[in-house]
């Protein structure tokens, strides 16, 4: 009997403790960070934009409160019709196109190569760590890297002449498509092997047994691909396109360095960031630069909610 | 254990911190001990390091950024505004500034008016050294160890085979104005010379003889016509193929200092061809000797390094030392100009020199050049100077060279370039803006 009454104490007792508060303790750290380094930047960002403040010289001109005028600028056209900040997102766009499908394509390719238990590759682990390599680099090195390589008097156009297939050497830097794809290139490298980890992870989390019985039923490769694999992969497909998406609209040091700061020719390799920073170097403009970044926010929302609704309708439908 | 551990290194981190109160508190009323200069390169350091004896007990720290896109001048700025709250042992104490931009920190209340500290500008100083350091008050700023009047250089032996001859006086008369000049390189092109390693090789020799500035009195951005006239002639250059559409620092261009090289012209001062034409020197693949110096087309001068004194220095007495030995110290003077290729800022010293007729520069084939350049020096006017004008005058020739190499029409460069400039310099009006 006494016995039967502690037992319900000690119910009673710890019935009513809630655990819940550990959690919200272990996961404060990182709220309290993101408030402080993310939220409150981001609306000091949006505040600076309806303000005119800068350096001229040493003499700090405002802030002075001017409305929509930093946005009225930004839309402006120039003197010959052209409104830079709609040119900078599609060079952005492009540019992030241009590498970002080989590397998803390869990247899928080399993870189903990987994780395949008919091929069972050898030495798994030293291929992942190789192709992961890339993006140890630091990317303005990298890009330091291909300058070298690709300048004028730099061992590609050396190598061309002396085979015979150029007469004088080519300028890859003032020329649109070269420019546009050497960065593209460069982001290839770098993400391609972090895309092929990913991508790798969500194959293996598919149950073995789906691709086992799809193959006694008869199904050959791509069906299994097409019909088992990529469906279950959507989620971690999704999530590499919007992060590698948001990453792409914030291209900036390799084309910062490949270009000179200039994102030559004729800032056609000029990125959204690169506009932005230049803003801030020597002048400090925080109003314009405030109101670029609040154009990238929206931008970047606008474009992770359309990729991200396509591809979910995409899944269902299926 | 593990607690008594983190108690002793939590002691240990107190007694550190309280340590380095100490040290500062306790520091008496007399100069620092830490000597803080800002440079973008390393050429007045190697002088300073060579000529310069520093105090006992005291260190020199040099801050050196790239001038490169304005890099340097950000970094400057930063500590100076800094310079109040900042620590005595990391206030900025002496800064080196260049023609582009001397003007924004010499109007500015950050440099110190060196006459309170004793340093006076003297009868040997090229007038418009002192000129450019002093401020629209009269008060001086600081002083520049060089005069920096530029030349035309070329390489002799492609000038015998191009002119027939490899004498300065012969050489000048064929390349006197910019008429002759383009004749010569149609001729250098014909023998498969280029005339300049860069397309913007001959800009200075332009954009520092304007007759107005940049800005307007009402911030309004203007064209020189020398600046234009620039502009056809780097057109004209590229599009037949007298010249390289290298930058002016590039490695491209710099190769064409080594022997085999098939440049005949360079265009700067007496530090330029100290402390840029390495490749030139080099004992291997260089051409040392092979050079020579004239006026050429039009006389003009190109940067120079002043130094000026930071406000809120704690170190005044170097301070002075230091500009004292370096424009007034004939014998530190002397050595600059024999040691270091230097064209110095003290007449008397460069007039020794130059009626020296034992004096020669052996890397311009025994060529007397300080007799050149007190010549030239007397043509440097130091006018129509803007605060701006770095990153306008570096950055101009690389947004227009997309429309020298024909990928843009004229008026998409001007548009891309006043587009930069509302991106630097936000007090600009350009002629895009309403």
């Amino acid at each position: 009997m006494s016995r039967q009454r502690e037992q319900n104490n000690y119910l009673r007792r710890y019935r009513s403790i809630s655990y819940a508060k550990w959690g919200y303790l272990f996961i404060a750290p990182f709220f309290i960070v993101y408030i402080l380094c993310s939220l409150i930047p981001q609306f000091l960002t949006i505040y600076n934009s309806f303000f005119e403040s800068y350096l001229d010289g040493l003499t700090q001109v405002g802030p002075n409160f001017v409305g929509f005028k930093n946005y009225v600028t930004l839309f402006t056209p120039d003197n010959n019709g052209v409104i830079g900040i709609f040119k900078y997102t599609s060079n952005t766009l492009v540019i992030w196109l241009l590498g970002a499908i080989p590397q998803f394509v390869i990247a899928m390719i080399l993870a189903l190569f990987f994780t395949s238990y008919r091929l069972n590759i050898r030495g798994q682990t030293f291929f992942k760590s190789v192709i992961y390599m890339p993006n140890l680099i630091m990317a303005s090195a990298f890009a330091m890297l291909f300058f070298t390589l690709f300048s004028n008097v730099g061992p590609v156009n050396q190598m061309l002449i002396q085979l015979g297939i150029l007469e004088k050497p080519f300028d890859f830097f003032r020329t649109r498509e070269s420019v546009r794809l050497l960065i593209a290139l460069m982001n290839f490298l770098m993400w391609f092997g972090n895309t092929t980890i990913l991508f790798m992870s969500g194959i293996m989390g598919i149950d073995h047994e789906l691709f086992e019985s799809a193959t006694i039923d008869g199904a050959n490769s791509t069906q299994v691909f097409f019909r088992i694999t990529l469906p279950l992969l959507m989620p971690i497909v999704v999530y590499v396109v919007i992060t590698a998406m948001i990453g792409g609209l914030q291209m900036f040091d390799v084309p910062q360095v490949l270009t000179n700061r200039l994102g030559t020719p004729d800032r056609t390799a000029m990125t959204l960031v690169m506009y932005l920073n230049s803003y801030l170097t020597p002048s400090k403009n925080y109003g314009m630069s405030g109101a670029i970044s609040v154009y990238l926010f929206a931008i970047t929302a606008l474009l992770s909610i359309i990729v991200y609704r396509s591809m979910i309708r995409q899944r269902s439908s299926r | 254990m593990k607690k008594a551990l983190s108690i002793l290194l939590a002691v240990v981190m107190m007694v550190g911190l309280l340590a380095g109160c100490g040290d500062k508190s306790s520091k008496t009323a007399e100069e620092g001990k830490v000597f803080n200069i800002y440079a973008w390169n390393e050429e007045f350091k190697g002088f300073f390091e060579k000529y310069y004896t520093v105090p006992e007990g005291i260190t020199v720290n040099w801050i050196i950024n790239p001038s490169d896109g304005g890099v340097y001048q950000e970094k400057l700025d930063q500590a100076l505004m800094a310079q109040d709250s900042a620590p005595a042992d990391e206030k900025v104490d002496m800064f080196l500034a260049e023609a582009d931009y001397i003007i924004k920190y010499v109007e500015s209340d950050f440099t110190l008016d060196v006459s309170t500290i004793g340093v006076k500008p003297a009868d040997t100083m090229y007038k418009y050294t002192v000129q450019a350091a002093t401020d629209s008050k009269g008060r001086m700023k600081g002083v520049s160890f060089q005069c920096c009047p530029a030349a035309l250089i070329y390489r002799r032996s492609i000038a015998k085979d191009v002119l027939g001859t490899d004498d300065p006086a012969k050489v000048q008369e064929a390349l006197s104005d910019w008429d002759k000049f383009n004749e010569v390189a149609a001729k250098a092109k014909e023998k498969g010379y280029y005339m300049t390693a860069s397309y913007v090789e001959t800009y200075r020799t332009f954009s520092n003889n304007v007759s107005m500035p940049w800005v307007d009195k009402d911030n309004k951005l203007q064209f020189d016509p020398l600046i234009e006239a620039w502009i056809d002639q780097a057109k004209e250059f590229l599009d037949k193929g007298y010249t390289l559409p290298a930058g002016i620092w590039d490695d491209e261009k710099n190769q064409q200092m080594f022997a085999d090289g098939k440049t005949m012209c360079f265009f700067g001062p007496a530090w330029y061809y100290n402390f840029c034409m390495g490749n030139a020197m080099d004992p291997e693949k260089g051409c040392f000797g092979d050079w020579a110096i004239i006026q050429g087309p039009q006389p003009y001068f190109w940067g120079g390094t002043w130094l000026l004194a930071a406000k809120g220095t704690d170190n005044p007495t170097m301070v002075k030392d230091i500009m004292d030995t370096f424009t007034i110290n004939e014998e530190v003077c002397s050595k600059l100009v024999e040691n270091e290729m230097q064209f110095s800022n003290n007449t008397k010293v460069n007039e020794k020199y130059a009626n020296d007729p034992n004096y020669g520069n052996d890397f311009l084939g025994g060529q007397n050049d300080t007799a050149v350049f007190v010549e030239l020096a007397k043509n440097i006017r130091f006018e129509h100077k803007t605060q701006y004008d770095q990153l306008l005058n570096e950055q101009l020739p690389g947004v227009f060279l997309d429309y020298f190499l024909g990928n843009i029409t004229r008026e998409q460069a001007y548009a891309n370039f006043y587009q930069y400039v509302n991106e630097k310099y936000p007090a600009i009006v350009t002629p895009d803006e309403a």
